[in-house]
């Protein structure tokens, strides 16, 4: 799921050319992104367009030959004129008078011209990673391949494979070849996938006719510099230092020659948007509020002394379970400091729970992408693969950062709670200068786990994953002032972080404090069970199995299964009745129905009646799990395919508990579920006890930091 | 030790009186920007601007001076001399002397009509104006301030309290203890032992008569704090402590309304939140000077 989709797009006609556009926000200042197609397109700004479209008026395409744009195979429809008439098309198309140009490496050459051919349209320039003629030292591999590039290599490496033939016969590899060398910086597996993935959008024979229309009919050195010269826009150039498509001197020159500034990334390679968004998205919203001219009229600093106490709680959006958990961590802490002020950036369908409970929502929470949506998307029948989603949601996260800062910049909090709000504690490490107030982080798993059906490709990427957060937290121990993991050491996978890495265990040990389990509730005692039971209308001789999967989509195939095993069930067990919780996203009328069988769209308190029931049927979430283990409930669990936290992490507790009977989805046909209803309903369990003050042990170490 | 040390040290006369004035900095920092610090009410020199100076002067030319009854300048007991015009003509004067066409005057509690005025006669030499916790009459005083203007001149009782002593018979007996009331007053901040103290001994380097003289100036201004705020045609900023008790907050969110200028409030700060905040202060500051360098 992107982070922010189009309020409108369109597509013009260029000459039999479709150029596809988009329009997102609706500030005063236009900004144009004008990716350097056809090797890319507008997925290019994916981590900035959240961001500037919350300030300004953002208007984006792909440019000819990548995209949802024209393929044109001929060398003179990609000249530079045509690509800077496609920036006025869209311009024009889009109502948009002047706007500030952004663009990407060799799409500053389309910039520029623009700028000297139509002076009015542009107000201003970011030129990131510029590609542009003359200026800077040329870098000698491009010098040398130009030389190679019409010739029939017998056998081309390195830059050699930047050559006509290989372009156009071997375009994966010359893709990934080229994506490898720019994406200098450690951890990049993500960034290279997508770049990979956009250009392979488009072919060889494409990107070919662009490189030779992107030089046709080039200006003279003297006339270039006397192009840039006339600029007369305010130009801000951000760039990499170890760029090996476009040396930092030209960027360098650039701003000296233009009278811009510059902002010089030291250590970034060519996609300094793509590797580092939060810098390069402050950078550019920094540069056209000056442009603006808007200054901030009314402001308030307050003195240190005179300021109130005051917490930002950040709970993680995926799944139901941390918005309870934190509710009980935060009215703990409130005992223990009364003056302390708590608010919530938080997001559906946290948000429901902080309202019912009354707690305060920020107000920019609105400006949230939906991580839930995005995890549901990534769902198929039961199956999540939760860490790819969680790569795939890079996009969100950076957005989601993006209002994070802003809203901690503005609010003076003492506190920041993040319980896995994954975007807080990366791109604090990964910006350290940008941290405010103490920062208290919560997980309650450590490390990214592949599954084997991702082969050695997954079990890389996972590694590397791990690999960078233990390099963030040796590097930047100041970021974290303190990380609890909510549970005990015993809890923690017997794995390793990858190949050469620590032990998981080893490592959480030394550095999160474990405050145990942490409940919502406390599990009611034997001696009330009954009259719960009688409370809620289940009488004393029916066994009551219920059946939930949550508050997302994602569950419906796993329902489906055990409606079908009920009837089976229930010849062997006459005084079986099933609740079917259907939840807010599956229609209960739409599922089949036996005697004896309830479907239930929304059950309130759902968990007092787990708290109570027979026999629980249930996903393989954490927090679902522990409530009955907590309630010493029998229940069968079926962890969701590819979901590495249930089927490892999750899993794993479980059995330290000796709690649930593990289901495996694929190979449970309604016979064998039904088998496991008979045997399992009733039973009486034998669970370690689950600690009941781990709320309370949480607030205290927190409370320690105000 | 000063923490910077002024680059240039001197004096103009004006009509006949020397005037110290200071320069730290090359301006060369942020673009070729200079920054006046105008002197205050008399009770006290320029050495209140102590933790500006630094700083400013590391990105702008930072030029400070006395006024004609306190610090380095000559004293004068003339009242004519304490007029908004007369302070007007001595900061021209020091920047003519300094050879600066143009600077950012930033003006504190009586400054503010100092620095409204030299803007008003001189827009060419105004770069932009700031004022802090403005000495401007566009609101109503504070109740406890009410009375100053009518027993001002009175003999002062034997169990003389608070604003009472704002008298200039007081002034004559009791300047120290007047001194130490009202710098109580202005540093109404918990933990200002430092600043109460300072400014104490920068007020008795002048003296009773200098405020004598000052306040006796208050002639009808043929134009008026409305007007020219009204008129004002550079950039401007306003900075008022939100518990001012020499000056209300209010009065500087009616001068940024008039002024059409920006308003920075400092919650919970007194009336010289340079001097108790000088760290917020000093980057509210430099963020305005330096957008105005380019």
């Amino acid at each position: 799921m992107r982070a922010r989709e189009a309020d409108w797009a369109g597509v013009i006609d260029r000459d039999g050319v479709e150029i596809y556009y988009e329009v997102h926000g609706d500030g005063d200042t236009t900004l144009l992104l004008i990716p350097p197609s056809p090797i890319t397109h507008s997925g290019i700004f994916k981590a900035q367009i959240p961001h500037l479209a919350r300030h300004f008026r953002v208007v984006t395409f792909d440019g000819r030959g990548n995209g949802k744009s024209g393929r044109p195979n001929d060398k003179t429809l990609h000249s530079r004129t045509e690509n800077v008439n496609d920036a006025i098309g869209v311009l024009d198309a889009t109502e948009t008078d002047k706007a500030v140009l952004v663009a990407h490496c060799h799409a500053n050459w389309w910039a520029i011209e623009l700028i000297d051919a139509h002076p009015h349209r542009a107000i201003g320039w970011v030129a990131i990673d510029p590609g542009v003629p003359y200026l800077g030292r040329p870098q000698q591999h491009w010098l040398d391949t130009a030389a190679t590039f019409d010739e029939m290599l017998e056998d081309p490496q390195g830059w050699e494979l930047f050559n006509r033939h290989v372009i156009t016969q071997q375009h994966r590899r010359w893709i990934e070849f080229f994506f490898g060398s720019l994406l200098v910086e450690d951890h990049s597996t993500k960034q290279f996938e997508d770049a990979v993935s956009w250009a392979l959008e488009s072919t060889g024979d494409v990107l070919v006719a662009g490189e030779e229309g992107a030089d046709f009919d080039p200006p003279s050195r003297a006339e270039f510099e006397a192009m840039v010269r006339e600029v007369e826009v305010p130009v801000l150039v951000i760039h990499g230092t170890e760029d090996v498509c476009q040396a930092v001197e030209k960027g360098v020159a650039l701003c000296e020659e233009t009278n811009g500034e510059i902002v010089v990334i030291e250590g970034a390679g060519h996609l300094t948007l793509a590797r580092e968004p939060v810098r390069v998205n402050r950078a550019i919203s920094k540069f056209v509020k000056k442009i603006e001219g808007k200054v901030v009229t009314h402001a308030t600093w307050t003195r240190g002394l005179n300021r109130r106490k005051k917490a930002l709680y950040v709970s993680s959006p995926i799944g139901l379970g941390h918005a309870r958990r934190d509710v009980a961590v935060a009215k703990k802490l409130k005992t223990l400091r009364p003056d302390l002020e708590i608010e919530w950036l938080a997001q559906d369908p946290v948000t429901r729970v902080l309202e019912a409970e009354g707690e305060t929502i920020h107000p920019a929470s609105e400006w949230l992408a939906s991580e839930s949506e995005h995890f549901v998307s990534q769902t198929s029948e039961h199956d999540l693969h939760a860490f790819q989603a969680l790569r795939e949601m890079d996009e969100i996260l950076v957005a989601n950062f993006m209002v994070f800062q802003e809203v901690v910049e503005e609010g003076l909090y003492d506190l920041i709670i993040a319980d896995e709000a994954w975007d807080i504690d990366h791109f604090w490490h990964e910006n350290p200068e940008l941290k405010r107030g103490s920062h208290v982080w919560f997980t309650d798993f450590v490390g990214y786990l592949p599954m084997p059906s991702g082969g050695d490709r997954e079990a890389y990427v996972a590694a590397d994953y791990n690999a960078e957060m233990i390099e963030h937290i040796a590097r930047f121990p100041r970021i974290r002032d303190q990380a609890l993991f909510v549970g005990t050491p015993d809890d923690i996978v017997p794995e390793t972080f990858g190949m050469d890495l620590p032990k998981i265990r080893d490592w959480t040990e030394e550095h999160f404090e474990f405050p145990g389990y942490i409940t919502g509730f406390a599990p009611p005692s034997e001696r009330d069970l009954p009259g719960i039971r009688e409370g809620l209308g289940y009488p004393p001789d029916e066994k009551i199995v219920i059946v939930t999967v949550g508050g997302s989509g994602v569950g419906r195939a796993l329902l489906e299964k055990i409606i079908a095993a009920y009837p089976l069930a229930k010849v062997r067990m006459p005084e079986l009745r099933m609740i079917v919780v259907a939840g807010p996203r599956i229609d209960p009328t739409s599922l089949p129905t036996h005697p004896g069988l309830d479907v239930r769209g929304y059950v309130p308190e759902l968990y007092r009646h787990l708290s109570v029931c027979d026999l629980a049927v249930v996903q393989g979430g954490l927090t679902t799990c522990m409530e009955l283990t907590a309630a010493r409930r029998p229940f069968l669990y079926f962890p969701l395919r590819n979901h590495f936290e249930q089927n490892f992490h999750v899993r794993h507790r479980l059995d330290r508990y000796g709690a649930g009977r593990y289901m495996d989805y694929a190979s449970s046909d309604p016979e064998a579920i039904a088998d496991a209803i008979v045997a399992e309903t009733g039973k009486v369990t034998d669970y370690v006890s689950v600690e009941i003050d781990g709320a309370e042990r949480a607030a205290e170490r927190i409370a320690q930091l105000i | 030790m000063r923490a910077r040390e002024p680059d240039v040290q001197g004096f103009v006369n004006r009509d006949g009186l020397d005037l110290g004035y200071e320069v730290f900095g090359d301006g060369d920092g942020d673009g070729d920007v200079t920054v006046l610090l105008m002197p205050t009410w008399t009770i006290i020199h320029s050495r209140f601007w102590k933790f500006q100076v630094p700083y400013l002067s590391r990105y702008f030319r930072v030029v400070t001076y006395d006024g004609p009854g306190n610090g380095r300048s000559e004293r004068s007991t003339d009242p004519k001399r304490y007029s908004a015009d007369s302070y007007a003509a001595d900061a021209l004067a020091v920047l003519d002397e300094c050879s600066i066409d143009r600077a950012i005057v930033v003006g504190l509690s009586l400054g503010a009509p100092y620095g409204l005025r030299l803007t008003a006669l001189h827009p060419e030499r105004v770069a932009g104006l700031v004022f802090i916790g403005p000495a401007l009459p566009l609101t109503p005083p504070s109740p406890e301030r009410m009375d100053i203007a009518r027993t001002y001149l009175q003999p002062y009782p034997a169990d003389v309290k608070g604003w009472g002593k704002y008298n200039v018979a007081y002034w004559y007996d009791h300047f120290e203890d007047f001194a130490e009331f009202f710098f109580g007053q202005c540093f109404n901040e918990a933990h200002s032992t430092k600043a109460v103290e300072d400014s104490v001994r920068w007020a008795i380097e002048g003296g009773p008569e200098f405020l004598e003289a000052e306040g006796q100036e208050r002639p009808a201004s043929s134009v008026t704090t409305e007007e020219m705020l009204a008129g004002l045609i550079c950039p401007f900023l306003v900075i008022h402590g939100t518990d001012d008790l020499i000056h209300p907050h209010s009065t500087g969110v009616e001068a940024a309304r008039l002024g059409g200028g920006s308003l920075v409030s400092m919650g919970g700060s007194g009336h010289l939140p340079n001097v108790r905040d000088p760290v917020a202060f000093n980057l509210v500051l430099r963020d305005f000077a330096g957008g105005l360098s380019r």
